[in-house]
């Protein structure tokens, strides 16, 4: 009925046509091999090279021919689902693909009938698997299948590329609920149909996705392969697609390459907008990367911690023997964060990048911080700093040791910009009392990093106990030498201040203000600072001035900010870099406040946490 | 406001009609007599994009209700329910949103008391919708509804198609003793193409005792006093309605596989009258 030319008629039609040109003789009529176009697969038996192979893991048994149940004819596929406990396997699944392969190019639509002796979901079937390359598969998965014969369809993409196509179908289904069932399909054929339209095909399931803060030689594939049809039903189908029928092209090659399969590759700075098509049609979804080039990192190793071995424990440093630590990245769910244990200058420093949010676990053997201080972590980022934050969350497993029990407790420490800063090594050294929330550490288990930074190197992870601390200064804060004259005070020993200033007004804080003597010398105390507010008794006039000046200390604060209000209000914040070694003298300009009226100052805040001392709070020329 | 380019000369067209026998091969040809038509009436829907449909010549039906058939959408006059496209055509969107307390809104315009005409030839050129409980319809009520009802007043269904079987059209006449469900109907199939992929001519034409109804150019159906089951209506002016409606007892109700938005896009609409 219909020609089978195989591989080997290809190559001698190709040796007469040589020889047909050496002889100058004329074949008229004479066409290129091509591979049959049978349209049937299954109608009442296995079409003409036609085989069946089961999955290797699969229930090999399931598939049969059934001459009872069919929808036409005289035979149907039968396909015997077994209960999950069936030893000799617990689902079924395979291949029924060709051989020589078929010209499939003057059809678009994979057609059957289908039930099942029970209403159930086949987990996926489709054509294009020829158990190598299967480079173009189309799969339709979820079938919803019933006791009542139903007509499916799996439409062809793009026909044109399937002139030599092996796979003629291919199912997996699984036990429902544990038990097994039984479904027939019938009438498997291909066909031409006019009445499938409206093809659409996309990628990245449809979305216009950006990846931001890639770097040179990222690898990134393109995923989520689909065409939608309306069938003759008038209903939308999806399918999955295989990534060979679609074309890719990178709107900026120089920034980023992408291959026949999808994959990109970062190869400079800038902006490129990955796209993809089918044949003609344009596809849905795209990916924006922008990268900012050659990889920036750290050239030389953060310096060496210098306490004593004794009184540390370290999760990861070249400088101690670190504890356990069963995973530097637990790749949570939302969790995008990639890492990777990179040496500079022999140095081991872990490297992540993506990071939104990383899990650090050390759950087999929990850590008992209770003698500790102070946890330390040094990190060097490439991406700016102004504005952003990076977080550290410690987690305490409680009593039980184990995730849950109502034991557990965890505390997160916001750090900005400052002490955060671009392209150098930051030595954060933060007091445990500033982990408020944990009510134990003797059981701590997770260690949390997130924030806005995506690129970060750490090193030096570790607690460390830093002898007694201080709970308050020593020494009076140093004698501001600005003449009296050039002055506006608000809180100092040394000079004449504003009268009538309201030191501790309630805004609703939870800040205990007191004063106290450090030395003989008047001192501002915070105590558990959340935030807290000076009202001025008269809106003052600095504009004449040219800084506010302060001195503060504090061994257990990580955040710090001072705020001048005028009416409005409008208010401005400044960092103050917290905690202190001893007293900390500050001079802002009072240009970095020129957002708020400073001929009508009302009002100071301050936000945070810990506690705080603070003295000589003036403004002066 | 809006200019209309329209040959509005009198454009006498001949049509050569084939008849399609039934139960007879392609090849079986019936040369009807030929009619000498003179263009009265059109809308070849010229205007910029977003526009509203001419004033002059359409009105907007608006609301919920179901319209007697059910229909689960809120008609509006929005231009996001019906609008000009810019390239001379009409397109009537039907959106799956919730308006007014209806969970789809579309449009549904007509000539009444402006346009009405007995017999003669009544054609539009339509890209349908698709999808179930997509009920796209090309139609005309006698102009007297409001003084007799329906289905004294008659009705001519031009085109109407289920969206589940978007290869499938109707045309059908309801009258006094043969309404609803009970119309004097039949389909026109394609056998390997469907009404939305490409535009369609859908027409009648109509004397005093016969109505034929087209697709492109072949006749699917003759409508005959004889065949009615009552009397025949349909000698007095009618209007013209272009809608798409949403669920409906002719059509079901859409489902979540229902693609939205539908448009049905008409190229335009024209009436001709018999001339000797």
């Amino acid at each position: 009925m219909k020609k089978i030319k195989s591989i080997y008629s290809i190559a001698a039609l190709l040796t007469i046509l040589l020889m047909a040109v050496g002889c100058e003789r004329k074949f008229d009529g004479l066409q290129l091999a091509t591979y049959p176009t049978t349209p049937e697969v299954f109608v009442d038996g296995f079409s003409s090279g036609l085989y069946y192979a089961a999955y290797g893991t699969s229930k090999v048994t399931a598939f049969s021919v059934d001459y009872n149940v069919k929808y036409l004819g005289v035979a149907a596929m039968k396909f015997e689902v077994p209960d999950t406990s069936d030893p000799n396997g617990s689902y079924v699944g395979g291949v029924f693909g060709t051989n020589p392969a078929r010209d499939l190019s003057g059809y678009n639509v994979l057609t059957f009938w289908a039930k099942a002796s029970e209403p159930a979901n086949l987990i996926e079937v489709g054509f294009g698997n020829d158990m190598g390359a299967s480079k173009y598969k189309v799969t339709l998965t979820n079938l919803a299948v019933n006791s009542n014969w139903m007509q499916y369809y799996i439409p062809i993409p793009n026909p044109s590329l399937l002139k030599e196509e092996r796979g003629m179908f291919f199912y997996a289904a699984a036990p429902k609920n544990g038990r097994g069932y039984t479904f027939w399909i019938d009438d498997l054929k291909f066909e031409q149909l006019g009445t499938v339209a409206h093809s659409t095909f996309g990628i990245l399931n449809g979305n216009d996705s950006i990846k931001d803060n890639a770097e040179t030689g990222d690898e990134y594939t393109i995923a989520d392969l689909y065409a939608t049809f309306n069938l003759p039903t008038g209903i939308n189908q999806k399918v999955g697609l295989a990534v060979s029928y679609f074309t890719f092209t990178s709107s900026n090659p120089s920034v980023a390459t992408v291959d026949d399969y999808g994959n990109i590759e970062i190869a400079d700075s800038g902006t490129a907008v990955i796209t993809a098509k089918v044949g003609d049609a344009d596809a849905e979804g795209s990916l924006t990367i922008h990268s900012t080039g050659e990889s920036v990192g750290p050239n030389n190793p953060p310096p060496a911690p210098t306490i004593d071995p004794d009184k540390v424990i370290s999760l990861y440093s070249d400088a101690y023997t670190n504890v356990k630590v069963d995973t530097w990245n637990t790749h949570w769910l939302y969790s995008t964060a990639q890492n990777l244990e990179i040496q500079i200058s022999g140095e081991n420093v872990m490297h992540y990048w993506d990071l939104n949010f990383v899990g650090i676990e050390f759950t087999s053997q929990p850590i008992d911080a209770t003698a500790m201080t102070h946890f330390h972590i040094d990190i060097w980022t490439p991406n700016p700093t102004t504005d952003k934050t990076f977080k550290i969350k410690l987690v305490d497993f409680g009593a039980n040791g184990m995730l849950g029990g109502g034991d557990d407790s965890e505390s997160e420490v916001t750090i900005a910009s400052p002490p955060l800063a671009t392209q150098q090594w930051i030595s954060l050294n933060i007091p445990l009392s500033a982990f408020s929330g944990l009510l134990s550490r003797s059981h701590l288990a997770q260690l949390i990093l997130s924030g806005d930074l995506p690129n970060v190197y750490t090193d030096n992870v570790y607690f460390s106990d830093n002898g007694t601390q201080p709970t308050e200064p020593t020494t009076a804060a140093p004698v501001p030498t600005f003449s009296s004259a050039d002055v506006i005070s608000v809180f100092s020993d040394h000079y004449t201040n504003l009268a009538g200033t309201d030191f501790y007004p309630d805004w609703g804080q939870a800040t205990i203000v007191s004063e106290v003597l450090i030395a003989g010398n008047n001192t501002l105390k915070y105590k558990g600072l959340n935030y807290q507010g000076i009202q001025l008794a008269t809106n003052q006039n600095v504009s004449a001035m040219g800084y506010l000046h302060l001195d503060f200390w504090s061994v257990t604060s990580v955040s710090l900010n001072v705020f001048l209000i005028s009416p409005g209000p409008v208010e401005k914040a400044y960092t103050l870099t917290v905690p202190t070694t001893g007293w900390t003298s500050v001079d802002i300009p009072l240009s970095y406040f020129s957002t708020v009226d400073l001929t009508n100052l009302m009002q100071f805040k301050f936000e945070g946490n810990g506690d705080i001392f603070m003295d000589n709070i003036l403004f002066h020329k | 406001m809006k200019k209309n380019s329209k040959r509005m000369v009198s454009a006498a067209i001949y049509s050569l009609l084939l008849f399609t026998l039934f139960g007879c091969n392609k090849e079986d040809v019936q040369k009807l007599p030929q009619r000498n038509w003179q263009l009265v009436w059109s809308d070849e829907f010229d205007g910029s994009a977003g526009m509203s449909p001419d004033s002059t010549k359409w009105k907007f039906d608006i609301g919920n209700g179901g319209w007697g058939n059910a229909e689960l959408e809120y008609y509006t006059n929005r231009t996001t329910n019906a609008s000009l496209d810019g390239n001379s055509n009409l397109v009537i969107t039907a959106r799956r949103e919730l308006y007014s307390g209806s969970a789809f809104t579309s449009a549904r315009i007509k000539t009444s008391g402006l346009f009405a005409q007995s017999y003669g030839r009544f054609e539009a050129r339509i890209k349908t919708p698709w999808g179930p409980g997509m009920w796209p319809a090309f139609w005309l009520l006698g102009s007297n509804i409001d003084s007799i009802a329906w289905p004294q007043c008659g009705e001519i269904d031009i085109m109407e198609l289920r969206g589940q079987k978007p290869n499938i059209i109707n045309g059908t006449v309801h009258g006094p003793g043969y309404s609803g469900g009970a119309g004097i109907s039949k389909n026109f199939a394609f056998e390997s193409t469907r009404f939305d992929v490409d535009f369609h001519l859908f027409a009648i034409e109509w004397g005093t005792d016969y109505i034929d109804f087209f697709v492109d150019s072949t006749l699917y159906q003759e409508i005959t006093p004889a065949d009615l089951t009552g009397n025949w209506v349909f000698d007095h002016p009618f209007f013209i309605i272009l809608n798409v409606a949403v669920g409906g007892n002719y059509v079901g109700f859409p489902t979540n596989q229902t693609p939205f938005p539908q448009s049905m896009i008409v190229d335009y609409v024209r009436v001709y009258r018999e001339v000797n």
